[in-house]
């Protein structure tokens, strides 16, 4: 399926769940957070989350800040 | 006796000895606390009196200018069911008692904001059936018709029952403590609910969660040891800034001046005492208002006026008259404001400074001083009786 | 709070060091993790930012894992409104686990001056749905109140933009909110030298923030002991007392002679 990744088109040939994205774009699941359409999916709900084509994805972790 | 709150006790700040120099450093203080405070009180800081006046006019001038707020009290009621040991209007001494009617209450309303005031100071004794919360409503009513600026010095109530005056066009209240000592306050207060330390203290707090806008607070000097009352009264006030913050807050500085009805002050405080205090008051709450009344005699008010204090009192035989006592002797009062007595009254201790509003204007003006009657503007307040 | 004896306590929490750490514009990791050793802090904050395939090593959230000690507080900047803001709170929780959040919302990429109507509206509701939360805000004692209000734990106001060094220009106001706060006021922005920390708290501040004069040094693990420190000083000067300032002029003509 398609999805909008960080603002970018990207394929995604996993399960379609948020752990099988993680492991395409080389995160660490323990140090991101992920929203979909807007919302926040907790990790807890990772296991049972399916994305639908066509989701926008953010992919979050901590950087530097003040 | 319960111990004080922590927020209240001011023990730790007594009894410490000041040396000139702590003094003189308590004076340029930039975040004065209660240290500066006790300095300022002390028996060293009675040598500095004059630098003390010098930093205290310059912090006057700095937050309120060249102004001197004028106000004038009321006096509704002589009734009183307290039994306050140095009053003379305590329910067990002989006085003539009277009580506005309402008609009355109108005839010194106008007649008062004719004269040009846009504050007014209500008073009455104690809780009594003659002049009860219903009868200070109405009065409280007919005065914010009239008046920016309307507060009253009464009895202690209920928050619910302040709300109530708030709704009327209540904006002020003043109560004092008379004073923080509680076996003293328990001996001076003979009977009644004014035995009541705790309602008291906790009253000013809510009469401004009962939508109050200003608290005036004081401790009547010549009770107790008047180092401990102004520590206390200090940390009552500093409690109450920071509590209600959207709260304006004035101290005054009543002072048992005469042997009132026979009644000897344990503590007497001279002038110089009083002025040190006042002083002392101003360096360490740069901005809120200090009152001083017609107790205090006119060469003591002339002297103070714009060197710590900036708001006064003004009460002539033209204000207010015999409606209160009848033309009979006036029983010496010790509460805030000088009962005025009438114009076939002899002894004139109550009033010290019975200077009309011309005459004490005039005074202000020749020491570049501004008399301000309006700083607040009764279009703020929720009641939508205003102006007449 | 004046005269707290200590440990610093936010939100039920409490912590031996005054100096809470920012982890922004360091040159590299491996420095910011030295900096923070060196500095002795238990709280730092952090940012939210998108995942970056290409740049993993901005990815701070390993190299802070390993630190002991360490809790971490995610900052809310990037946000333009409080709506936002709410949303980086949530997301920093879910990612952190800890309760802490930095209010900081400024719409304005110039100046970086907060917004303090966004940030009352977002600490209101973070607050309700408890987080532990340190608004940062301009230097205004009456926004410092309404917040406390409200349930912040602690109040940021700014001593200076956010970089510029600039010190503690805001020094009159800080002192203001200092006076009548029932919680902590904790300097953040604008410290530029380690004696402007210790003079933040020689005047009662409780903490301080610091993150450009630190990552922006020559040497920032010296820079970081240094403020470390500094804000030790400055502590350990206002329990300990100042000598007060003796400053008294008296007029030409007396002002008491009424009294005699």
């Amino acid at each position: 399926m398609f999805l909008t990744v960080n603002g970018e088109k990207f394929e995604h040939r996993g399960d379609g769940t948020v752990p099988a994205l993680l492991a395409e774009l080389g995160a660490t699941p323990e140090h991101t957070a992920v929203t979909v359409n807007g919302e926040l999916v907790f990790s807890k709900d990772w296991k049972s989350f399916k994305f639908n084509d066509g989701d926008t994805v953010e992919v979050l972790t901590f950087v530097g800040g003040g | 006796m319960r111990p004080l709150p922590d927020w209240l006790n001011p023990e730790p700040w007594l009894n410490r000895n000041f040396s000139a120099s702590d003094v003189a450093s308590a004076l340029g203080a930039e975040s004065p606390d209660e240290s500066t405070l006790a300095a300022l009180l002390s028996p060293a800081a009675a040598d500095f009196l004059e630098p003390m006046a010098t930093r205290a006019q310059a912090l006057t001038r700095r937050h309120f200018g060249r102004t001197i707020q004028l106000y004038v009290p009321l006096y509704l009621s002589s009734w009183c069911s307290g039994g306050c040991a140095y009053c003379g209007f305590a329910a067990d001494r002989r006085t003539d008692r009277h009580a506005l009617d309402f008609a009355s209450v109108e005839k010194e309303l106008n007649a008062i904001h004719a004269m040009g005031f846009e504050e007014i100071l209500l008073l009455t004794g104690e809780r009594s059936s003659q002049a009860d919360l219903d009868y200070l409503r109405e009065c409280v009513r007919l005065a914010a018709r009239r008046f920016h600026n309307v507060a009253i010095e009464v009895f202690p109530m209920a928050e619910t029952e302040y709300r109530s005056l708030t709704d009327a066009g209540c904006t002020s209240v003043t109560l004092y403590q008379e004073t923080y000592h509680p076996e003293t306050y328990d001996r001076m207060h003979r009977w009644g609910p004014k035995k009541d330390f705790v309602q008291r203290l906790d009253a000013p707090a809510r009469a401004l969660a009962g939508g109050l806008r200003f608290a005036g607070l004081g401790a009547l000097l010549g009770l107790a040891d008047p180092r401990y009352d102004m520590l206390a009264l200090y940390r009552h006030v500093r409690h109450l800034q920071k509590t209600y913050w959207q709260a304006g807050l004035t101290v005054s500085f009543p002072r048992i001046r005469h042997e009132a009805g026979g009644f000897v002050p344990p503590h007497p405080v001279d002038e110089k005492m009083l002025a040190q205090i006042i002083f002392a008051f101003r360096i360490c709450l740069p901005d809120v208002p200090l009152v001083l009344s017609t107790r205090e005699g006119a060469a003591f008010r002339d002297g103070m006026a714009g060197i710590g204090v900036n708001k006064m009192s003004i009460a002539s035989k033209t204000t207010v008259g015999g409606y209160i006592t009848g033309g009979s002797r006036a029983p010496a009062t010790t509460d805030g404001e000088a009962a005025v007595p009438p114009q076939k009254h002899e002894s004139q201790f109550d009033v010290s400074d019975n200077r009309g509003l011309e005459e004490f204007c005039a005074m202000l003006r020749a020491k570049q001083l501004e008399p301000v009657f309006k700083n607040w503007d009764g279009v703020y307040r929720s009641s939508d009786s205003f102006p007449i | 709070m004046k005269h707290e004896t200590g440990n610093l306590k936010l939100g039920g929490h409490e912590f031996k060091s005054r100096l809470i750490l920012g982890t922004g514009k360091f040159s590299d990791t491996e420095t910011m993790i030295k900096a923070i050793e060196a500095s002795g802090t238990e709280l730092v904050t952090v940012a939210l930012r998108r995942f970056n395939r290409e740049k993993p090593s901005d990815d701070l959230c390993a190299p802070l894992a390993k630190l002991k000690n360490i809790r971490l507080m995610p900052n809310t900047s990037g946000a333009m409104n409080a709506k936002e803001a709410v949303r980086a709170a949530q997301l920093g929780r879910e990612l952190s686990g800890s309760p802490f959040v930095k209010v900081e919302i400024h719409p304005n990429p110039h100046h970086l001056m907060p917004d303090a109507i966004e940030t009352y509206l977002a600490a209101k509701e973070l607050a309700a749905d408890g987080f532990i939360v340190l608004p940062y805000i301009p230097a205004d004692p009456v926004l410092a109140k309404k917040l406390e209000d409200v349930g912040c734990a602690a109040v940021m106001p700014l001593g200076a933009a956010i970089g510029s060094g600039g010190g503690l220009s805001t020094v009159d106001m800080i002192r203001l909110i200092i006076r009548d706060s029932n919680i902590p006021v904790i300097v953040d922005a604008g410290l530029r030298a380690p004696s402007e920390a210790a003079r933040a708290m020689e005047m009662g501040c409780d903490a301080v923030l610091v993150n450009s004069a630190i990552a922006a040094a020559r040497n920032p693990v010296d820079m970081a002991r240094a403020f470390a420190l500094g804000v030790e000083t400055g502590y350990a000067a206002r329990q300990a007392g100042l000598m007060p300032k003796s400053d008294v002029a008296v007029a030409t003509s007396p002002l008491t002679s009424f009294l005699k």
